[in-house]
């Protein structure tokens, strides 16, 4: 397929129908890679989708995919399909800047992480290093001298963060999926908030080696793409063991691609009602929670009511061991450039210092001691579903005035990286103002392949995720 | 916020060696009340007395390079 070919009627959006494309020679990956890096010419002045970008470099792995495929070589769904990595990951061809001028640019310079390197060994064609909240936890800073991501659903509003860049990217469709990281939230709350799939991985299930930390006992790397299904097939390329990260788990993968069976026959869902429906709700939340729902239960699903345990106790755990973490790391930088960093990086950091080491210990006894309950959970049901976010994405303004923890009341996703379980969060429905609202799927430690398989049998009833911003969809109808 | 507050946060600050402006510092004080009730309700979940920490060590320290 050339480029000019490339119409809005026949666009692959989702990596499972390019990857298709490929295979049957009706696309290549140079014709994909070629168009989508138009459309960043196009577009990325709008997003602040990327860090940097790497066109040589991507047009090079695109004609090596292309003469693959053609000498019969196949190394799985992701040959030949563009995607980006958070810019706090190493990558040999470019910097990593954390979106920050206080990160070394000599760190991780010529090498990529495991996940990079896996990545690259399946024959994805990596676009670029995309904009991610400073180290993680900042938000965007008009000081700095880095784009501010926005949503394309709507540029007033925020892409979420903190794995901003590969949310709005794949929404925006100037990648097909991408990598993020999350620590509280950072790749499920911008994929909520941008109207795509997006995967936390149980902790220890990707290594997270080669990735500048927030909290190390928190950090989780995972994909985002439009659909479960892309998302599923990008974890089969960057799960399991790797040495260099002592709390990656030494286990068996899990087919997860071939588990997407569509059938959720006698799967037990449990739907917690009681921590994420607060009073800032949006007026559409309920109803396309209950869609959801009702979807699930026609797939097959038997449906029960149950609570998160210690939900307020965990979620202050994860935010005093997170800033407790990200203290250690910065100490240094933060006493001798403390005007260098973002400015809600300085004050969401800080409040490490607001906590002794004995409440460290203490938040993290709370940990040991919600998994317990919450395995306890997991023996009456197999997953648990709530809403993302009690509303759609929020304004800049919203986003830099409220701070971290008030944001994280209508926020509902730094439960699961406390305890460690896996959470997929899909797009469910629109608010009336047209932001995208999202479905979380939690399941238990491993199990991240049942939610996967939950999330692509809603998607097989559903085509949220499927529907373009207007950005992306004028982008589209005015190509040639 | 009472003075105390204040002068709390801001000896927390001083011995993080941080530096924070009386804008920073003000924020900072008026989250502070909710903060340390948070922190108090980890202390109150009776579970925890006996409970060991979610924390990881191992003797075998990890050499292997993740470059490689």
């Amino acid at each position: 397929m050339a480029i000019d070919s490339l119409r809005q009627t026949e666009f692959p959006v989702t990596v499972t129908e390019a990857a298709a494309g490929l295979r049957s020679g009706e696309l290549t990956s140079v014709a994909l890679t070629s168009a989508l890096l138009a459309r960043a010419d196009a577009l990325d002045p709008l997003t602040g989708t990327y860090v940097t970008r790497l066109d040589d470099y991507a047009l090079a792995q695109a004609e090596q995919a292309d003469d693959d495929f053609a000498n019969g070589i196949d190394k799985g769904p992701y040959q030949g399909i563009p995607i980006g990595i958070k810019d706090i990951l190493a990558m040999a061809e470019g910097p990593t800047t954390a979106n920050s001028l206080i990160l070394d640019r000599e760190w991780g310079a010529g090498k990529d992480g495991p996940v990079v390197r896996r990545l690259k060994a399946a024959g994805a064609v990596i676009t670029g290093k995309l904009t991610t909240s400073e180290f993680a936890i900042g938000s965007p800073d008009s000081s700095k001298p880095f784009a501010i991501p926005k949503n394309p659903w709507n540029l007033d509003r925020s892409p979420g963060g903190s794995s901003a860049g590969t949310g709005n990217g794949v929404a925006a469709g100037l990648i097909m999926a991408g990598i993020g990281t999350d620590t509280g939230g950072s790749i499920r709350i911008p994929a909520a908030w941008n109207g795509v799939s997006g995967l936390m991985p149980t902790f220890g299930r990707v290594p997270k080696s080669g990735c500048v930390p927030l909290g190390y006992s928190l950090d989780h790397i995972g994909p985002l793409a439009r659909s479960a299904r892309d998302c599923a097939a990008m974890l089969d390329v960057i799960a399991g063991y790797h040495p260099s990260d002592e709390s990656c788990a030494y286990r068996p993968v899990d087919d997860y691609l071939g588990g997407l069976t569509g059938d959720l026959t006698g799967v037990r869902i449990g739907i917690e009602l009681t921590n994420h429906f607060p009073d800032e709700s949006d007026p559409a939340l309920r109803p396309c929670f209950d869609a959801a729902i009702a979807v699930l239960a026609d797939l097959g699903a038997d449906v029960v009511e149950v609570t998160l345990p210690l939900y307020g106790e965990v979620t202050t755990a994860l935010w005093l061991m997170m800033t407790a973490e990200a203290l250690a790391y910065h100490h240094n930088d933060l006493g001798g450039r403390w005007k260098d960093y973002y400015a809600l990086t300085r004050s969401n950091v800080s409040r490490g210092a607001l906590a002794s080491a004995a409440d460290y210990v203490q938040a993290a006894r709370v940990r040991r001691v919600a998994q317990e309950k919450l395995a306890e959970t997991f023996r009456g049901v197999d997953l648990v579903i709530s809403p993302t976010a009690a509303a759609g994405a929020l304004s800049h303004d919203e986003m830099l005035g409220r701070g971290i923890a008030r944001i994280f009341k209508t926020v509902f996703t730094g439960y699961w990286d406390a305890v460690g379980n896996p959470a997929l969060v899909v797009p469910m429905g629109f608010t009336d103002d047209g932001l995208p609202l999202s479905l979380q799927l939690g399941a238990r430690p491993f199990e991240e392949g049942l939610a996967l398989r939950a999330g692509d049998a809603f998607q097989t009833r559903t085509d949220w995720h499927l529907r373009l911003p207007k950005l992306l969809a004028d982008s589209l109808a005015a190509s040639p | 916020m009472d003075d105390m507050t204040e002068t709390k946060v801001r000896l927390a600050m001083v011995a993080a060696g941080l530096s924070p402006s009386d804008e920073e510092i003000d924020s900072l004080v008026a989250t502070y009340a909710d903060y340390q009730a948070g922190v108090a309700s980890l202390y109150a979940v009776p579970e925890t007395r006996y409970a060991s920490p979610a924390l990881v060590f191992t003797a075998t320290p990890v050499f292997a390079d993740w470059a490689e």
